[in-house]
């Protein structure tokens, strides 16, 4: 669904190539496909108003800069917009503070916790947790395993009821510690003596940072809770949990925009190490579900330039094992091969899902393998039998599996290729792509 | 739940009235019948309302009536988080059901609307599910699994699920099945503790398919109504962990697999209900922390994707703060002050 999005926007994209100024329809389409996109990833339906009047009426007002085509004017102001929707990704300073933890029920305040912890900790500072949920049954025995797990001293009292009594007592305890993290029970805007407890904790413990935890898949809700919490503690950033779903985290969109502060983290997986930083064009393009656009933005063919690859020998269907060394190299440059071809203007052609199932360190491999391979071989792969794949094994340190399974990607991506070409009929590849990039 | 969403319904509903009422205004002029009889192809579409309006004294709605209003509509469901597919198509059915659509000039403009409205909503929101008429109607023990995506509220919904039912007489079973997360059994073992329940659990980490085995041949060997297995929560993308949901299933034959969601998701509830109806299947839907949302249109949303019923809301964290969904209700309740 989000791939026909994603194409469907490029689509609109590609109509405004080759004018000379801008198209009211053609931006009006560009808009209509930003909204539906962004729609779908929960973005608060104002705040996807407000952005497509603001780049409709910036894409036919703003003068066009000399030497800027009108398709990259475009592209740079829904870029720039989008980046202004989502603010800068909020500070984080690796020094003294209390950091307070709050959000909805089940957002995993308390697994990002544990996570934070580890992630202060990899950084050098001594870390504490103190767990002031004195509700959810099995809360303190869930954050205490964590905690122990990476050798983190965790206050709390299961028997304990009164919340803010743990977090007095807890926090003289931590004193010779840097970083002293505060994970709540979860609470909805709706419960007025929650959000009491919240403030009261919050001006006892006298928290440098409150940090909301939003779930990726909270939708148009997000707004109006995120605008609660902060009008109860003034939240100053935002971290999104549950990004290894399907879900697109608009939602946390809405509670950067309410709270003016920025994202901080992101949780992306059930193990305590997996935690990022926020990185605003890794989400950009999972909310438009389209490749890097900044990529776009910033020309991506300088990179690709075509002494690199021999684009339209590839699509004779001579694509040799030299070429995909070639394009191995080029890829350290480009990121993903996925992306590289999202960004070429294939359409809606398929390309079989088992080519892009290769890893950046697997990649490397693959290097290293042909690295040990003769000129002829890389130029005719048919040669290489089972007698040289043993010999080439040996020569790079790795297995026969390995080698044939680089065969084996070879040929998947020949194929590839091919379909690429018989599916476009007659194109040529290298206009295509300088068309593409203006 | 659905308070947002009502109010905002009856806004949408005075614009479609008045985009009706203004053409029944421009048709109602005698002035263009004449010049219409008299050039046919003028377009078959104004000679024929003219027609019905002379001979059937009715009117006609036409799609620029009532396309601003729709657009507006639109709006109101993806404001209260129902899905933007299912958006789509709730409006392409009202499309379809209006325009063309005739009404006698004296009707009201209300009902036809309303009644358009109302249908689009009922075939969403299905039947409903009558857990104690399921269970008394089927072989004891009832075994029921509940899976769904992290933090959802399962665990919980065991819990308030255990105590719905052992006071409406029956005896229940509780299975610890989420076996992964730290203090989950120490969780769910309070819980069972609190409302008086008997819990089957094993220590973390262990197979979850053995501990809810071992939780029906307890049962069956106790003579137990109902069996509550819990599970941990994962994510449909994640296949190894769907892999042993399917175990689960292989191995405990759960009568009901009941879908945990919560009423605050927004569009990919739309995704994941569908993943987990694929894989494991569900026959009913709990949708929990309905007290955190007014809008409540992941319910339409699932509802729509997977066409199963919803048969519990989640309104809070006391035990007794669950409530059975009736759609009907709702629906009165949405249109009610109108109809």
């Amino acid at each position: 669904m989000l791939d026909k999005l994603g194409s469907s926007l490029k689509d609109a994209l590609k109509k405004l190539a080759g004018k000379t100024v801008v198209d009211r329809a053609a931006v009006e389409e560009l808009v209509r496909d930003l909204q539906r996109a962004l729609l779908q990833s929960d973005v608060n339906v104002k705040l996807v108003m407000g952005l497509s009047n603001a780049i409709k009426r910036r894409s036919l007002e703003e003068e066009l800069p000399k030497g800027v085509n009108v398709r990259e004017h475009v592209l740079r102001i829904v870029y720039q917009e989008l980046v202004n929707l989502m603010g800068d990704g909020g500070e984080v300073t690796l020094g003294s503070q209390t950091i307070l933890m709050a959000g909805l029920q089940g957002s995993g305040k308390t697994t990002t916790t544990a996570k934070l912890a580890r992630y202060f900790q990899r950084k050098g500072l001594r870390v504490g947790v103190i767990c002031a949920d004195t509700f959810r049954p099995g809360a303190y025995e869930q954050i205490s395993t964590l905690c122990a797990k990476i050798n983190i001293p965790c206050f709390g009292g299961p028997e304990e009821k009164d919340a803010l009594k743990i977090v007095r007592d807890g926090l003289p305890s931590m004193s010779g510690l840097e970083v002293i993290i505060i994970d709540t029970q979860g609470r909805h805007a709706l419960e007025n003596d929650l959000i009491q407890e919240i403030i009261d904790i919050n001006t006892v413990s006298k928290a440098t940072h409150r940090w909301l935890v939003i779930d990726a898949a909270l939708g148009q809700q997000a707004s109006e809770q995120a605008r609660r919490f902060h009008e109860a503690i003034a939240i100053d950033g935002v971290i999104i949990t549950k990004m290894d779903g399907t879900a697109k985290g608009g939602g946390a969109l809405s509670a950067v925009s309410e709270t003016k502060s920025g994202i901080v983290f992101i949780g992306s997986g059930e193990t305590i190490d997996d935690l990022e930083r926020f990185d605003p064009d890794g989400f950009i393009s999972r909310l438009l579900g389209m490749g890097d656009l900044r990529a776009l933005v910033e020309r991506a063919e300088e990179t690709i330039s075509s002494s690199d690859i021999d684009v339209n020998a590839m699509m004779r269907g001579k694509f040799t094992l030299r070429d995909m060394y070639k394009q191995l190299e080029s890829l350290n440059k480009m990121g993903p091969l996925k992306q590289i071809m999202s960004m070429l203007p294939l359409g809606n052609m398929k390309v079989p899902e088992g080519v892009y199932d290769v890893t950046s360190t697997k990649m490397n491999r693959y290097r290293i393998i042909m690295d040990s391979m003769t000129g002829a071989e890389l130029d005719d792969p048919t040669l290489i039998s089972s007698s040289r794949i043993q010999r080439v094994a040996h020569g790079a340190g790795a297995s026969p599996e390995e080698v044939r399974e680089l065969i084996k990607y070879y040929k998947t991506m020949k194929r590839a290729l091919k379909g690429v070409r018989g599916g476009g009929g007659k194109f040529d590849m290298q206009r295509m792509m300088k068309r593409f990039s203006g | 739940m659905f308070e947002t969403l009502k109010s905002r319904l009856k806004e949408v509903r005075n614009k479609l009235d008045n985009g009706i009422n203004e053409a029944e205004i421009r048709e109602g002029q005698p002035a263009p019948v004449p010049a219409a009889e008299k050039s046919p192809a003028g377009g078959t579409g104004i000679v024929d309302r003219v027609k019905v309006l002379i001979v059937d004294r009715e009117l006609v709605i036409s799609e620029a009536d009532i396309s601003e209003a729709l657009s507006e509509l639109e709006l109101v469901l993806l404001e209260n988080d129902v899905a933007f597919p299912v958006t789509e198509e709730i409006i392409a059915n009202l499309k379809k059901e209006l325009v063309g659509k005739r009404r006698k000039i004296g009707e009201p403009v209300d009902t036809v609307v309303l009644t358009a409205l109302k249908k689009a909503l009922s075939v969403v929101l299905g039947e409903g599910f009558d857990l104690i008429n399921y269970i008394n109607t089927h072989e004891h023990p009832v075994r029921i699994l509940f899976t769904g995506v992290n933090g959802t509220g399962k665990t919980t919904t065991v819990a308030k699920i255990g105590y719905f039912l052992k006071k409406n007489g029956f005896s229940v079973v509780i299975g610890a099945g989420d076996t992964f997360r730290a203090g989950a059994i120490e969780q769910i073992d309070v819980h069972a503790k609190r409302i008086g329940i008997k819990i089957i659990q094993h220590q973390q980490g262990a197979d979850p398919s053995a501990v809810l085995f071992d939780t029906v041949q307890y049962a069956v060997a106790h003579n137990i109504d109902v069996v509550l297995a819990d599970t941990a929560g994962r994510f449909h993308n994640r296949a190894n962990l769907m892999n042993q949901l399917e175990k689960i299933r292989r191995v405990m034959k759960p009568d009901l697999i009941v879908y945990v969601d919560e009423a605050v998701a927004g569009n990919d509830a739309v995704i994941r209900a569908d993943e987990f109806e694929k894989t494991v299947g569900a026959d009913a839907v709990v949708l929990t922390k309905a007290d955190m949302d007014p809008r409540g249109g992941a319910a339409i949303s699932i509802a729509h994707t997977i066409g199963k019923p919803l048969m519990f809301l989640g309104t809070g964290q006391g035990y007794d703060d669950i409530s059975p969904f009736s759609p009907a209700t709702v629906i009165e309740e949405l249109f009610g002050d109108v109809a």
